[in-house]
């Protein structure tokens, strides 16, 4: 899933008046259908800018719309991450699908929901209003006609016929899955009912899918725009990122480690997988290889699509657990432990450029016993980590566990954490090798 | 009797005159007993003569450039000559001898000492090749191909030839003998070293849980190389072996010392660890299991090592996160 969208769509709605039915020139008095929620979208509905400061021309574009009459709008946090992180070399520029444009000014981010809330020079104007059903949670339906707009690919003002298809199942950020075809410069814009009122807002589509897209639920839109309405004064962007960062992760290993790991059987051993609900799993071998593998590789490997967006060249947050059963079909022990070798080099994710989002990489291995007794099999078990630069109690982490109770099978297990505390790391890195089990 | 020899630059005689009277001169003039064409030797430069002791005494006849003492610099007159030291006027080494001199004992010819040596440089030969054989196939998880073998082999075997080759040749126009056997045996030796060494730092990376060595494999490979070199020069020439060593110990430190500033550049630039973790049959283990408690304890300890490399990563924390 990816955001490389960028454009904003305004949707209009009072802070006082957020589930409010749309004013006079809003879609309800115009012809049914996409041609009349269209016609009323023009003044309501915005591209949003990011131009370099010294050089005056636009570096990305995404889509916004405006929530208020008083100039607030939503969009998406990735369309303006450049400005909240370097405000003295990025601004912002909206243009309204009506042709005027002017300066924005943002105002608050939701980091774990890619949403910002802006303030354009502009008053009075007419906005989106939410869809009451669907801040409740009792709303749409599924197969419910849903139409997004934006501005793709900065070609021009556009709208999108799709529909709703409930919450993607297996994902920790609630998300909902829409049916469209979302495109780049699309991101921020509002995706709203045959009525006008906004349901989601556009985020990503799934590369490699047919019209698989992903809204944020108005609900969390409706939430920022709330708390930022009785904010004072603008926060520091770059400290608030990294708080809710931190935040967010704390929740989410929370999440992770009660729900623990459950036992899977690979072969005669017990390997650790995820027990979290939003974990995507799968399996392949090299059996089917030709010519005929030398030793038999059987993979499993779950991974959670927790990334969030933090900069242009940061989507960090992923969970993975991954084990090989390595079987020798014709090798020899040394062989083997070649070959074992390969399957058991210490891969941290990296989420972005090394040098500048972390640290150097440090690493320890030993043998290891997590438990005494033949249940549990001697591992020789590698940590490597490292600290993100600009995130204090932040480290990626990776812990790969090889079993040494055979000189031909070995299980190779790797928990890979992103953008976790280093305590928990460990403690969630015991639970790991205390699951690895032997029973022959 | 007098001899007089008329030395190289490597101090070998490169003529030889055997002078019967009881004095002798020399000098660039047709007049002398021995004529030298060096411009910078007087026209009648030197005269030897025997003094009452009947000692070889060399005198300077007056020449603008002198008579010096092998590579000496302080200007003698006379010289009591012992037939050992070099005497030097103008650009020209000289020795000066009587026919009593005395010379080394004869060398006995080693007995098929050849043969044991080129023995030795064909089993140490075949080692290596049979290590190199050996470990490729033992690290073989593909389906073995003979070709690779072959090639890999060819490869070893033209580039030893070649090394030892480049070095005879060296020795060949500087001491007049190639010495192709001492070569080979040296680098063979050189060889040989390394590929153990290699695979004990492996062992010791596994087994031991010991990661030192192999992160300074390449200060090993160095020595070694250098530690070849020297014994190449000394093939070369058995002189100015002082010289030729701190050479090699000069070039040694600059190789060593550029490499760890690239290999400590290379971490910070991409941070990741240079080192592969290679695993070897469990039955290798030499050192005991940890139980879980210590081995996360020891994990619980690079947090630190890591919160200071974030300290000294972000010096400056204005208009940071």
């Amino acid at each position: 899933m990816s955001l490389f969208c960028r454009a904003i769509l305004v949707s209009v709605a009072l802070t006082s008046q957020l589930f409010g039915t749309l004013s006079a020139a809003s879609a309800a008095d115009a012809p049914s259908g996409a041609e009349g929620i269209y016609a009323a979208a023009p003044p309501r509905l915005l591209q949003i800018r990011t131009l370099v400061v010294d050089a005056a021309r636009q570096t990305s574009t995404g889509s916004g719309f405006l929530v208020s009459a008083d100039g607030l709008a939503i969009t998406n946090y990735h369309v303006v991450s450049q400005v909240a992180l370097e405000p003295g070399t990025y601004r912002l520029e909206y243009a309204a699908a009506d042709g005027s444009h002017g300066d924005v000014t943002l105002l608050g981010v939701d980091l774990p929901n890619d949403l910002a809330i802006v303030r354009l020079d502009k008053h009075d104007a007419p906005f989106f209003a939410f869809n009451k059903a669907a801040i409740d949670g009792t709303g749409p339906q599924k197969g419910e006609r849903l139409y997004s707009m934006g501005n793709p690919l900065d070609l021009g003002f556009t709208i999108v016929e799709g529909t709703y298809n409930g919450l993607v199942e297996k994902s920790y950020n609630e998300r909902i899955h829409f049916t469209g075809a979302l495109n780049p410069g699309m991101s921020g814009g509002p995706t709203v009912t045959a009525d006008g009122l906004i349901v989601g807002i556009n985020v990503a589509t799934r590369r490699g899918g047919q019209l698989v897209s992903f809204l944020v639920p108005a609900k969390f839109a409706e939430a920022l725009l709330r708390r930022v309405s009785t904010q004072e004064g603008t926060p520091n962007f770059r400290a608030d990122i990294a708080r809710q960062l931190g935040a967010w992760r704390t929740a989410l290993y929370e999440s992770f480690a009660a729900a623990g790991f459950r036992s899977n059987a690979l072969g005669p051993y017990r390997a650790p997988d995820a027990a979290a609900t939003w974990f995507n799993c799968w399996a392949q071998t090299n059996m089917g290889a030709k010519p005929k593998p030398r030793a038999r590789i059987d993979t499993t490997e779950c991974s959670s699509d927790t990334s969030v967006f933090v900069a242009e060249d940061l989507n960090t947050g992923a969970i993975r657990i991954d084990h090989s059963l390595v079987t020798s079909v014709e090798l020899n022990q040394f062989q083997f432990a070649s070959a074992l070798t390969q399957q058991a080099q210490p891969r941290l994710l990296t989420a972005g450029p090394l040098r500048k989002w972390y640290t150097s990489e440090r690493c320890h291995e030993d043998f290891v016993r997590a438990v005494p007794g033949p249940k549990h099999p001697p591992l020789r078990a590698i940590w490597c980590a490292r600290a993100y630069r600009e995130f204090d109690g932040l480290y990626d982490v990776s812990l790969v566990a090889v079993t040494q109770d055979d000189g031909k099978e070995a299980l190779v297990s790797r928990l890979s954490l992103q953008a976790v505390g280093y305590d928990e790391a460990v403690a969630l890195g015991k639970r790991f090798v205390e699951t690895v089990e032997v029973i022959r | 009797m007098i001899w007089v020899e008329i030395l190289s630059r490597h101090r070998d005689v490169a003529t030889r005159l055997r002078l019967e009277g009881p004095e002798a001169r020399i000098g660039r003039g047709y007049d002398n007993d021995v004529v030298v064409d060096d411009p910078y030797v007087a026209a009648r430069h030197l005269r030897i003569f025997r003094d009452d002791a009947g000692r070889l005494v060399v005198e300077d006849l007056g020449s603008a450039n002198g008579m010096f003492l092998d590579r000496g610099r302080e200007r003698h007159e006379r010289i009591i000559t012992d037939g050992k030291m070099p005497i030097r006027i103008g650009q020209t080494l000289l020795r000066i001898r009587d026919d009593a001199h005395e010379v080394e004992a004869e060398r006995t010819v080693p007995v098929h000492g050849g043969r044991r040596r080129l023995v030795l440089a064909v089993a140490l030969g075949a080692l290596i090749l049979g290590v190199d054989v050996l470990k490729r196939w033992l690290t073989e998880t593909g389906e073995p191909r003979v070709s690779n073998y072959v090639t890999e082999l060819l490869v070893v075997a033209a580039t030893t030839v070649a090394w030892v080759g480049i070095w005879a040749l060296l020795a060949r126009i500087f001491s007049g003998h190639a010495r192709f056997l001492s070569n080979l045996l040296i680098a063979l030796a050189g060889l040989l070293v390394f590929s153990f060494y290699n695979e004990l730092v492996q062992y010791l990376g596994f087994a031991w849980t010991w990661s030192v060595p192999a992160s300074y494999e390449y200060v090993a490979a160095w020595l070694l190389l250098g530690l070849t070199c020297f014994l190449h020069l000394r093939e070369v020439g058995s002189t100015h072996l002082w010289p030729k060593g701190l050479i090699v110990t000069a070039l040694l430190v600059t190789a060593i010392a550029v490499q760890t500033i690239q290999r400590s550049e290379a971490f910070s630039a991409s941070g990741r660890q240079g080192i592969t973790q290679v695993l070897m049959p469990p039955a290798f283990r030499a050192v005991r299991l940890q139980d879980q408690d210590s081995f996360f304890g020891d994990i619980a300890t690079l947090k630190a090592t890591l919160d200071s490399d974030r300290a000294k990563a972000r010096p400056d924390d204005s208009g940071r996160f």
